[in-house]
């Protein structure tokens, strides 16, 4: 008898359909007004475009061209070259350019978190665009203009996650990273 | 082209009105779930025939990691089943860290067990909610992507990325929960299951889903095994085989759950054991957060699990006898890590995902097969379609909840 009332009046879409009205008329909607009045921020530590931390000192990058990042890269795309110069009679290895290809990034964050110097940063910045692969190539220049539009905006002293991400061994670290504070 | 020169056999000698009717469904069909191509020989609208066919999303996965170090070859593992990357890169770990003879963290366990149930969460209900919207229901649709994008903003938090995490790596897990994260996770725990009595609300007796789903692709437990089915699908045909209770992994041996099995073996006990799921996977975190608390501190990788840097070959020099020089000492190559070979089979929310891992002694797999629940999945369609309507494919194709990255690789 009660499967022939069930049937006849549709009582279990009428529940549905009470849910769908109950939550219409009485729950804040879950969508948002996206880019228009709120812009949504990704959460610190999101592996977004690349920067090149520009140092206060020299005004360039602070990296030291030891090809860790290079290699550890699993997509291989970034490309180092270095010079030699003689400085006080010793041989020392520079950094002559650093640019990363982000078409082909895969923003597995590997190379920020081997860089013996905290040098390279995958910033929390997302919303970029290239109109040809040019625009997606980041040579030296831009990995640095990068860093300043990012650091504008952020809060000082900024340390990334993955610069030391919490809970792993010391002794996976050097000790410039050990002893960092943010920049 | 043979499947052409096949068609014109079957048609050679026969009168137009006696021939069968050819349809090509996919590669861009949207109800597909990716880009499945199936090729259908239809009688009216019974499917006689069904030919799957694969491989629109071939990477060569398994030959790209022979060229790369460990820890990178779990940035591929986050590309195979897109869907729920951390399960894949849990069964990945798990498969190294048996070739390297290393011992986990507790606390990096438990964590594991997190990530990979979460996993499960998002992938049940990203099933739930194009499987829903196949067969025409689409406000679950809207309801479950609004709390799966609840679970990404999580994964945000804990690793930086939405969909390909690379959060597990060998010998643990890179980076540990911060006490935000714990806590927001404690209140998705608390609410998910009110959420999951919506969905059931809106398409648990609903006629038109009883009518799509009730004695469709019915498989019974011997043709499951057959087939070689896993996971979800096995356990609708009522047999209850799950890797979390056979060879537990991580966490597992230490927390409480059910394994949830169906009677009939139809697309509507397929549903009802993933709900089941949906419900378990929520307890097993809420446990696994009860006893992260116990590990306060601690770390999350083993002091001598290897550096994502890998050198590529070590040297050592050693002394060897010379008939004229008496000794000679000559530079030879070093093991990195240890010769030999290892399994490792996982459940993932798909189903059983097993890693084969070969080494010779470099910093780089040998061999690396993968078997991926959705390739053996697809191979069970032609099988599930016959004698069922076209509609219908569109619904079994969904309660096998395939995804065209895992069975291409």
């Amino acid at each position: 008898m009660k499967s022939l009332f069930e049937k006849l009046f549709l009582i279990e879409i009428l529940k549905g359909l009470a849910l769908t009205v109950k939550k219409l008329l009485f729950e804040k909607p879950v969508t948002i007004e996206c880019y228009d009045k709120v812009i949504p921020q990704p959460y610190p530590g999101f592996r977004g475009r690349h920067a090149l931390v520009r140092s206060e000192l020299t005004q360039g990058p602070i990296c030291v061209a030891c090809h860790r990042c290079e290699r550890v890269c699993p997509s291989r795309c970034i490309y180092i070259k270095t010079v030699e110069i003689e400085e006080e009679g010793k041989r020392k290895r520079q950094l002559a350019e650093y640019a990363i290809d982000a078409s082909r990034c895969v923003y597995c964050g590997y190379c920020v978190e081997v860089c013996p110097v905290n040098a390279l940063v995958l910033t929390e910045f997302y919303q970029y665009v290239g109109e040809n692969r040019e625009d997606l190539y980041f040579d030296q220049e831009r990995l640095l203009k990068n860093w300043d539009e990012f650091i504008a905006k952020a809060e000082r002293p900024y340390f990334n996650p993955f610069w030391k991400p919490k809970g792993i061994p010391e002794g996976f670290f050097s000790i410039v990273k050990r002893k960092a504070k943010g920049v | 082209m043979s499947l052409v020169l096949e068609v014109n056999k079957k048609q050679k000698g026969k009168d137009s009105w006696e021939e069968p009717f050819y349809l090509n469904m996919g590669p861009q069909h949207p109800s597909t779930h990716g880009v499945l191509r199936l090729f259908l020989e239809l009688e009216g609208e019974t499917i006689v025939n069904c030919d799957p066919i694969i491989g629109y999303l071939h990477r060569g996965i398994e030959k790209l990691a022979e060229n790369l170090n460990y820890n990178q070859t779990i940035v591929l593992s986050d590309r195979l089943d897109y869907i729920s990357s951390a399960a894949n890169n849990v069964a990945f770990a798990l498969a190294f860290e048996k070739l390297f003879k290393l011992e986990v963290p507790r606390r990096a366990k438990l964590i594991r067990t997190i990530v990979s149930e979460m996993a499960r969460i998002c992938s049940h209900l990203l099933w739930l909610a194009t499987h829903a919207l196949d067969i025409g229901a689409m406000t679950v649709f809207l309801y479950c992507f609004r709390d799966r994008e609840w679970l990404l903003n999580i994964y945000e938090r804990i690793c930086g990325a939405r969909l390909t995490h690379t959060y597990v790596r060998v010998g643990g897990v890179r980076r540990d929960f911060e006490p935000e994260v714990i806590e927001e996770l404690y209140r998705f725990v608390e609410e998910f299951p009110k959420r999951i009595t919506d969905y059931e609300t809106l398409i648990d007796t609903n006629r038109i889903w009883l009518k799509r789903t009730k004695n469709i692709a019915v498989v019974s437990a011997e043709e499951a095994f057959n087939l070689g089915l896993t996971g979800p699908c096995l356990r609708g045909s009522g047999v209850s085989y799950d890797v979390r209770k056979f060879r537990p992994y991580d966490a597992y041996s230490e927390v409480e759950f059910e394994v949830p099995v169906g009677q009939n073996g139809d697309t509507y006990d397929r549903y009802k054991v993933r709900m089941i799921e949906l419900r378990q996977s929520n307890w097993i975190i809420k446990q696994c957060l009860d006893k992260l608390s116990e590990t306060e501190g601690e770390l999350v990788l083993a002091e001598n699990s290897p550096d994502l840097l890998m050198p590529e070959k070590v040297r050592e020099v050693s002394a060897q006898p010379h008939p004229k020089l008496g000794v000679m000492f000559k530079p030879k190559e070093k093991e990195i890590v240890p010769v030999g070979e290892a399994f490792a089979s996982i459940e993932s929310p798909k189903g059983e995902l097993s890693v084969y891992v070969v080494s010779d002694g470099s910093s780089r797999p040998w061999r690396l097969r993968i078997r991926t629940p959705s390739f053996v999945h697809i191979s069970a369609i032609p099988h599930m379609t016959k004698g069922h309507m076209i509609a219908d494919l569109v619904a079994i194709i969904g309660t096998l909840d395939i995804v065209l990255g895992d069975s291409d690789r």
